[in-house]
């Protein structure tokens, strides 16, 4: 195109617009953009053809379809409930159970399984002979027994461990062990309860509070101060201070022993004890072996450089190898979160009371509405890895090492 | 996840992806036809009913069923496949067209027979929901049980049957839900619970199987109707004319005195309601698409209904349940079968 | 040999170099790395305010030598005591002799997820259980004195290697160590950089400090070190006053480790 020509010297010149189509056709955002609204369009189209082809499927051979069936009652019983349920409650009901449920045995297993993953993980790495055997022993013979043997044995072994009710373990404050569990006694709410809670709450943040305080005044003066005898204090004084204040806001039901069972309390099932050892210490292995490599990863110039400056093992591990190894560790950690939130579905296979096992158990098999459940199942697996993936993409960004 | 609910998803997914044409149309007889095959959906295990023995070779009452139709169909009882099915992949397994039939204790309602994409085709078994119990608890009837744990499997009617009868008895229980039967079995046995409840033909079955058998008791109770019958997919109306004729037939012959031994005999009858049944009067195989000869084949190969009652729960089994509410109707029970006429 | 529980005394009050005492006396000292001798009985003294200077080619044991007297390496036979304390496995007595030694490595070795003042503050706060305050006035008065008060709040990955080796000697001083041990400190450095640290090690010379350097820096030795100590084969093959080891070297294997060197 000629320099100097005016634009609307080029609008007038015969062709132009021609020209700039085909400027347009061979520009690679241009392309780049059609090509991905062509293949949106694809996507929904082809969703839609599944959609409405199961409609259609499901009308033909008249199975039940939709949502509704939530509202419904859902009749059954649930041995283990973290909110208020009954069998005259809603599916939808029921399915709140099963997910706090899953969440509970989740979030205990993540928890307890970083604690003992990261202690054999170090313990792996020791130069005591025995104890470094003892951790190898436990990645490798864990790791390898498929997780539903190992809950069936654990389960099994539990079972067979305890006493029938009859013959329970009685523990002081009216609390009882056998082979149902383990029972103690309940908390009931009376009028106070909330300035009762009001109060713990309090007394847990302060003891919170007191432990960044005390680290800080560690590092800023060299000095430790007496926090833990204040902190026991500030624990027990303040609900026993608000329990006598608020006027015994609550009593406890005491459990008995009736004719089958302890009844009344609270109840510790078997169930989970056995689904929570048995995902815990398989999940543990992995993320042993995890720590191990994270570990190792960290050149040894830093275990040196820290000795040098005579650090102790453990303060160099935790004050400068740890926070290093973290870097490596955390995103195969986030899959073994994932993995065991996963792994919690082999819950039904034991009898505890999970989201499968509620939901996609029990309420498939009384509504018929398979499509409906696994689709809720399965988002609700997907949110929960998607959460987890979240959280600790931001804890990783958080530990990256700043460079030039 | 675990196997079963891969099975129901990778089902749900078969019939998402599934055209009509491709999967419906085509009636299942000519399906099992073209195959040379019948495809059976059975229980993974229960004495009685269904169970592979030693060597693989399946054996039951609902096995037999399925051996009939076969018969009836293919002229051969042998030319079977059995599909062992959790309770919870049974109906995902018929709807979705893995097997042409469903025989696997299942318990004919009117959610299962209206919106669950199948058609019940009669009453094999007559069962109801009972309690299991150790002795040395010295439970007399189910009304004692208030505060009991009770092992029960998911997937199945039990569940919600034990729930209803606690709570129209205003009765405390304990639910704890196993998914597949050894499991819950084991937990009863190891005292987990106070009771386990199934349909009490199982009861008897499970009971044998715990060992120690003298020391647990099925209770005098029942507490539901558990009609167990064979079911199809909805929308074939041929097919599901096979299977309930088959039943009825079966019914029928043991009414009329035709055994797998006398069949041959009966050939020679004089009495039009054999005839007729035997295919030697009448043009009854062609309603139904089949041969006329279809009864004939299923009497002779498997034997009528009392037979193969007698030969898998009755009195030639270990189970030793009596015929109760599976009599003939001539005989103070429910079996009735309409007249081949 | 010193009394025990010298090592003890506050890190302030400590009495200006007494001559005659020895920092570091290494005895009859021997190591092995499977059947390989690395260390072949080694005999050495360094005196309070000494500064060595430790060459020979490479596989030679210098690094291994110094490396065994703050005990990242452990010798098999023979005795090391380090400013009177006798080197064991005793793990307390270890640390404290690291504390009052400081190293610093070829590669640096600053730990990256911290700034630069924590890497100087974090041994005095954890070991020294120094106020934050007073770990920090040091570590700013240190950084000063290697000429990096700027990059205080960074990141050892932000920094030149010139740089972060000028911190790594910083972090070593902030324990107020009483012998510096340098363990081929420029090696890993590109050629502008030498300069700045050999200047921040010579101010160091000046001032007193017990040093041993393992170095192949010829003009650094013959310019600071007092003795300069050549090994081959893991063992000490020459060991003289600076002037006397260029000029009049006793043994065959020093003159041609000194001719390959200098004639480049």
């Amino acid at each position: 195109m000629a320099r100097g020509e005016s634009d609307a010297a080029r609008e007038a010149r015969p062709g132009a617009w021609r020209e700039r189509l085909a400027s347009l056709v061979f520009d690679p955002r241009v392309r780049g953009i059609a090509l991905q609204a062509v293949l949106v369009v694809a996507i929904v189209a082809f969703a839609y053809e599944i959609v409405s082809n199961v409609t259609d499927n499901l009308a033909r051979q008249q199975i039940a379809s939709g949502f509704g069936f939530l509202e419904r009652t859902a009749g059954f019983d649930i041995s283990q409930r973290l909110i208020a349920y009954s069998n005259t409650m809603t599916y939808g009901r029921a399915f709140l159970v099963g997910l706090t449920n899953t969440l509970l045995v989740a979030g205990l297993g993540i928890v307890l399984a970083t604690f003992i993953g990261f202690a054999v993980g170090i313990a792996r790495l020791s130069s005591n002979a025995v104890i470094s055997s003892l951790a190898a022993i436990y990645i490798e013979v864990l790791r390898n027994i498929p997780p539903l043997l190992m809950l069936f044995a654990i389960y099994f072994a539990v079972l067979k461990g305890l006493p029938d009710p009859r013959n329970s373990v009685v523990l002081p404050f009216s609390s009882y062990i056998n082979v149902r569990g383990l029972t103690v006694p309940k908390p009931l709410m009376a009028p106070g309860f909330d300035a009762f809670a009001i109060a713990v709450l309090i007394g847990l943040g302060l003891v919170a509070a007191l432990a960044i305080w005390s680290r800080r005044h560690r590092l800023a003066t060299g000095r430790t101060a007496p926090v833990v005898p204040l902190a026991v204090a500030i624990l027990l004084g303040a609900p026993a201070a608000a329990y006598a204040v608020a006027g015994m806001p609550f009593t406890f039901e005491a459990p008995t022993l009736g004719r089958f069972n302890v009844t009344g309390g609270l109840t510790l099932l078997p169930e989970l004890v056995a689904l929570t050892t048995g995902l815990t210490l398989y999940t543990a292995a992995f993320i042993a072996e995890n720590v191990r490599s994270g570990i190792e990863g960290v050149p040894k110039g830093q275990t040196e450089a820290a000795a040098a400056l005579g650090l102790s093992r453990a303060q160099a591990m935790r004050l400068v190898i740890v926070p290093q190894a973290l870097r490596i560790i955390v995103p195969p950690l986030t899959n073994q979160y994932l993995n065991l939130t996963k792994n919690s579905s082999l819950a039904v296979a034991i009898g505890y009371p999970d989201l499968v096992s509620v939901f996609s158990g029990t309420i498939l098999n009384q509504t018929n509405q398979a499509i409906e459940v696994i689709l809720i199942t399965m988002a609700v697996y997907l949110v929960l890895s998607i959460a987890t993936s979240l959280l600790m993409n931001w804890f990783n960004a958080r530990m990256a090492l700043v460079e030039r | 996840m675990i196997p079963s609910l891969k099975a129901v998803v990778v089902t749900a997914a078969a019939a998402m992806l599934a055209t009509p044409t491709a999967a419906f149309s085509q009636g299942t007889l000519q399906k099992v036809r073209d195959r040379g095959q019948l495809v059976c959906g059975v229980n993974t295990g229960i004495a009685g009913f269904s169970a592979p023995d030693d060597k693989g070779n399946w054996t039951g009452l609902d096995v037999d069923f399925c051996r009939s139709v076969a018969a009836a169909v293919l002229k051969d009882a042998g030319k079977v496949k059995f599909v062992p099915l959790t309770a919870k992949e049974r109906f995902t397994a018929l709807q979705s067209g893995e097997i042409d039939l469903l025989s696997r204790n299942t318990t004919w309602t009117m959610s299962r027979d209206t919106s669950a994409g199948m058609t019940f085709t009669g009453v094999l078994y007559y069962d109801g929901q009972g309690f299991m119990v150790k002795k040395d608890l010295k439970v007399a009837a189910a009304k004692e049980l208030s505060g009991a744990s009770v092992c029960v499997q998911t997937g199945t009617t039990t569940e919600l049957n034990v729930a209803d009868y606690f709570r129209r008895n205003g009765l405390d229980y304990k639910p704890v839900v196993f998914e597949k039967l050894p499991e819950t079995i084991a937990a009863y046995n190891a005292g987990r619970c106070d009771v386990f409840t199934s349909d009490v033909s199982q009861l008897y079955g499970v009971r044998l199987t715990l060992g120690n058998s003298e020391e647990h008791v099925v209770l005098p109770d029942v507490i539901s109707k558990e009609p167990l019958g064979p079911a199809v997919r909805q929308g074939d109306a041929q097919w599901a004319n096979i299977v309930r004729w088959v039943l009825f037939a079966m019914i029928n012959a043991e009414e009329a005195g035709i055994s797998s031994k006398n069949v041959d005999q009966m050939l020679e009858s004089t009495n039009p309601d054999i005839l007729r049944l035997l295919g030697k009067e009448g043009e009854f195989g062609k309603g139904i698409g089949l041969d006329n000869d279809w009864a004939l084949q299923a009497l002779k190969q498997v034997g009528n209904y009392g037979e193969m009652f007698e030969r898998n729960v009755g009195q030639g089994s270990r189970l030793k349940i009596g015929r109760g509410l599976n009599a003939l109707w001539t005989e103070g029970g429910l079996q009735y079968a309409p007249p081949i006429r | 040999m010193r009394p025990p529980g010298r090592l003890s005394a506050s890190v302030d009050d400590r009495p200006a170099t007494p001559t005659g005492s020895l920092a570091i006396e290494l005895r009859k000292v021997s190591k092995w790395y499977g059947d390989f001798q690395v260390l072949r009985e080694v005999d050495l003294e360094v005196h309070r305010g000494e500064r060595i200077v430790v060459c020979g080619p490479s596989g030679s044991g210098k690094s291994t030598l110094i490396r065994c007297i703050n005990r990242l390496e452990e010798h098999r036979s023979g005795t090391i005591w380090v400013e009177g304390e006798e080197l064991t496995s005793d793990l307390r007595r270890i640390e404290k002799i690291r504390s009052e030694v400081g190293m610093v490595f070829q590669s640096f070795n600053l730990f990256p997820h911290l700034t630069v003042l924590d890497n100087l503050c974090l041994a005095p706060q954890w070991v020294r259980r120094l106020p934050r305050a007073e770990a920090e006035r040091n570590a700013l008065a240190l950084l000063a004195r290697v000429k990096i008060s700027e990059q205080a709040m960074k990141y050892p990955g932000q920094l030149s290697g010139g740089q972060q080796q000028r911190a790594a000697i910083a972090r070593a001083l902030c324990m107020n160590p009483r012998i510096m041990l340098f363990d081929e400190p420029t090696s890993a450095l590109d050629p502008e950089m030498v300069k700045e640290v050999l200047e921040v090690m010579s101010e160091l010379a000046e001032q007193g400090m017990t040093m041993m350097v393992v170095t192949h820096e010829m003009g650094f030795a013959r310019a600071v070190a007092d003795r300069v100590v050549f090994m081959d084969e893991g063992e000490i093959v020459e060991d003289a006053p600076p002037e006397e080891f260029f000029s009049n070297p006793r043994s065959e294997r020093t003159r041609q480790f000194l001719s390959q060197i200098l004639d480049h």
